[in-house]
């Protein structure tokens, strides 16, 4: 007969970061199943969406996932402007793949830095958010905001891209190269950090599908799926970037993952600064004297490549100036519906470096 | 076989075909087996009866498209058996929602208490009678009217 | 007092040498609920570096800690937790209130599970507001604490 032990963890702990519980049912050290206890952040961002104006929800969906927040708008705004029929120029469309790509470094970086600390390796932690900083003052120049930009507005972005932005972004761009190396070399030189990584957390594809699972998490199974290439939006289908995967479906494969994925961001963000057009940055449909009378009618899905995986944004319309319906299909918390599955048979410290690689923010998870 | 009762595209370009409740789950299993995946459901309040849209999504094909139904008394069969991602979805739905899925092994809410009242995304949920929480020592929550009670 | 590299006495009563003792040595409980728990950890980070104010040693145990910083939306179920954790602290506590949402509900005060300020459930010494507040108005915000246990008016 064997012994189990319940073990409590979260809401508040500081290897989690994020405020869920976990249950976890101990035979001695090894894991045999997690209980995941959800709603210490629900802060019914679905239902305030259906009692506000279609522009002022924007301020919902950046605090969903708060370090990805140029995505979340993004999505949002997406489908907004499909039911309201008000496009964007060109140029707004550059400015916020941009804006877009810079924030997933961002979010990158605060994955890395917080991987760091549950791993106990403090050092990266410092590094990180010294870059994180250089990103947050040029979305301040552009925007005013710091972390919850609230930037994009329905048809177009608040504000243009000036020189000193452009040149600012080229900046942060050529020096971010070196320093992520050194960052990474931070990490992979550190026999730690191997040896905790990897073969711990493994994804089978199958039970990605089955889960739901997108993001890095499905790329470190081997599957090259990436809403950016297979369901282009924006201007990805005119920039050349690549899809990295790796075979190692473990913790490890998908730090992997994210590192590449930086490069490519940069490489897109380069192509992008190159390819940026002169013009209106905003549709006059959307202009804020008019934002009190933008209707919308219909329905629509759009869905974004965001940090954490596949976020997607219904909304459904019905000809007033209110939605009528606001769902976000939140990558976190398909992710971490795996977690008692591939947990099971873990240590307790690999339990922690799994939450950590799998990254789930849970400002999205619980809406 | 199941009847399509329409087949549209929405805003955006994506297919939405309507089944009846009756055949969603024989709907569901041919996608399935067609190599389908769901990937995310949505509950929608129509105030006479409550609609779901299932998104469904192939990986080898790439194909992204939605299935609607609709259901006038709450109820509609679980797809827990079929996909996994139904799981918490169906939770969250029953949750915020009220729509009772049957079959599901394990239909709690997941995101607010379990003694809270009412399910808050429907459109005659009275914002103006707030509910208070608190937790005793042995963590169990409590749900309550009274402010004195809770926060 | 100056330094003229001769050995100095400063007189002082017990009361204020522990006031200031305490002041400079805050130790805050990482109290991160949301958003606002990242531009804490930016303000601990080396850009604006909360250790030059005698606070950089964050522990994540409430029995350690002096200084709970309630960072992001709490909400209905959070809250009775919040207040068990801020039971847990020994005495002398402090707690400084980060952002609008744990003012006083935030973008959030129309909805259903948010609770209207966490000085419902706990008492606040410091309110910061911002949605998030900048690392350096969290900063200010300790400094204020600062003076506050120092006994300081701030004119």
């Amino acid at each position: 007969m064997p012994h189990y032990t319940e073990l409590n963890i979260g809401p508040v702990h500081p290897s989690i970061h994020g405020i869920f519980n976990f249950k976890l049912i101990l035979n001695e050290e090894i894991i045999q199943d997690v209980k995941v206890t959800l709603g210490f952040l629900h802060r019914n961002a679905e239902k305030l969406s259906e009692l506000n104006l279609y522009a002022d929800n924007i301020i919902f969906f950046d605090r969903m996932n708060y370090i990805d927040a140029m995505n979340m708008e993004l999505c949002y705004l997406m489908s907004v402007e499909k039911i309201t029929g008000i496009e964007p120029p060109e140029r707004a469309q550059w400015i916020r793949m941009i804006m877009v790509e810079l924030n997933r470094l961002a979010a990158r970086l605060v994955g890395m830095g917080s991987l760091g600390l549950d791993l106990g390796m403090l050092t990266p932690f410092f590094h990180a958010f010294k870059e994180r900083e250089k990103i947050q003052r040029i979305f301040t120049e552009a925007s005013g905001g710091r972390q919850e930009v609230n930037y994009f507005s329905i048809g177009g972005v608040y504000q243009d891209f000036t020189e000193k932005i452009i040149n600012d972004i080229r900046n942060f761009i050529d020096q971010f190269k070196k320093n992520l190396e050194d960052m990474y070399n931070m990490f992979i030189h550190s026999e730690i950090f191997w040896q905790r990584n990897q073969g711990i957390g493994i994804i089978e594809p199958e039970l990605a599908f089955d889960y739901g699972v997108t993001g890095p998490a499905i790329r470190a199974s081997g599957i090259p799926y990436d809403v950016r290439k297979d369901a282009p939006y924006l201007f990805y289908d005119k920039v050349n970037f690549d899809i990295p995967i790796s075979h190692q479906k473990d913790n490890f494969g998908r730090f992997m993952i994210k590192v590449e994925e930086m490069r490519q961001s940069i490489r897109i963000i380069e192509q992008s600064l190159d390819k940026i057009n002169d013009g209106p940055f905003f549709n006059p449909q959307g202009k804020k004297s008019l934002m009190l009378r933008i209707k919308g009618n219909g329905e629509a899905f759009s869905r974004v490549e965001s940090d954490a995986g596949e976020f997607g944004v219904y909304v459904k319309g019905d000809n007033t100036t209110k939605p009528y319906r606001v769902h976000a299909r939140s990558p976190g918390l398909r992710n971490l519906s795996l977690l008692p599955v591939i947990s099971k048979g873990l240590m307790i410290a690999d339990f922690i470096a799994v939450v950590g690689g799998l990254d789930p923010v849970v400002g999205e998870v619980d809406r | 076989m199941y009847k399509i009762v329409s087949d549209e595209k929405d805003k955006v370009g994506m297919r939405v075909i309507t089944v009846d409740k009756t055949d969603l789950i024989e709907a569901m299993t041919d996608f399935k087996n067609k190599g389908y995946y769901l990937t995310c459901l949505n509950g929608n309040d129509m105030k006479d009866h409550l609609e779901v849209i299932y998104f469904l999504h192939n990986f080898d094909t790439n194909d992204y498209f939605a299935v609607k139904t609709s259901t006038n008394d709450e109820h509609l069969p679980s797809l827990t058996k079929l996909f996994k991602v139904a799981e918490w979805d169906e939770r969250e739905q029953y949750d915020l929602m009220g729509i009772i899925f049957d079959g599901h092994d394990d239909l709690r809410r997941i995101f607010l208490p379990d003694e809270w009242v009412g399910h808050p995304l429907r459109k005659d949920y009275d914002l103006k009678k707030v509910q208070y929480v608190n937790m005793d020592s042995e963590g169990n929550e409590h749900v309550s009217f009274d402010e004195k009670e809770g926060s | 007092m100056m330094k003229t590299g001769e050995l100095g006495v400063k007189t002082t009563t017990l009361e204020k040498a522990l006031e200031w003792g305490r002041s400079n040595s805050l130790w805050p409980l990482t109290m991160g609920l949301a958003c606002c728990a990242i531009e804490m950890m930016a303000m601990q980070a080396s850009d604006v570096d909360i250790s030059r104010f005698g606070s950089e040693i964050f522990r994540n145990s409430p029995r350690q800690s002096d200084l709970m910083i309630v960072a992001g939306t709490t909400n209905k179920r959070m809250a009775p937790r919040v207040k068990r954790i801020y039971e847990e602290m020994p005495y002398p506590k402090y707690v400084i209130a980060m952002g609008v949402c744990v003012i006083q509900g935030g973008p959030y005060v129309d909805g259903y599970s948010v609770v209207m300020g966490v000085d419902k459930v706990i008492p606040v010494d410091v309110y910061v507001p911002g949605c998030p507040p900048t690392p350096q108005a969290l900063t200010y915000g300790i400094i204020t604490l600062q003076k506050k246990i120092r006994n300081e008016t701030d004119r």
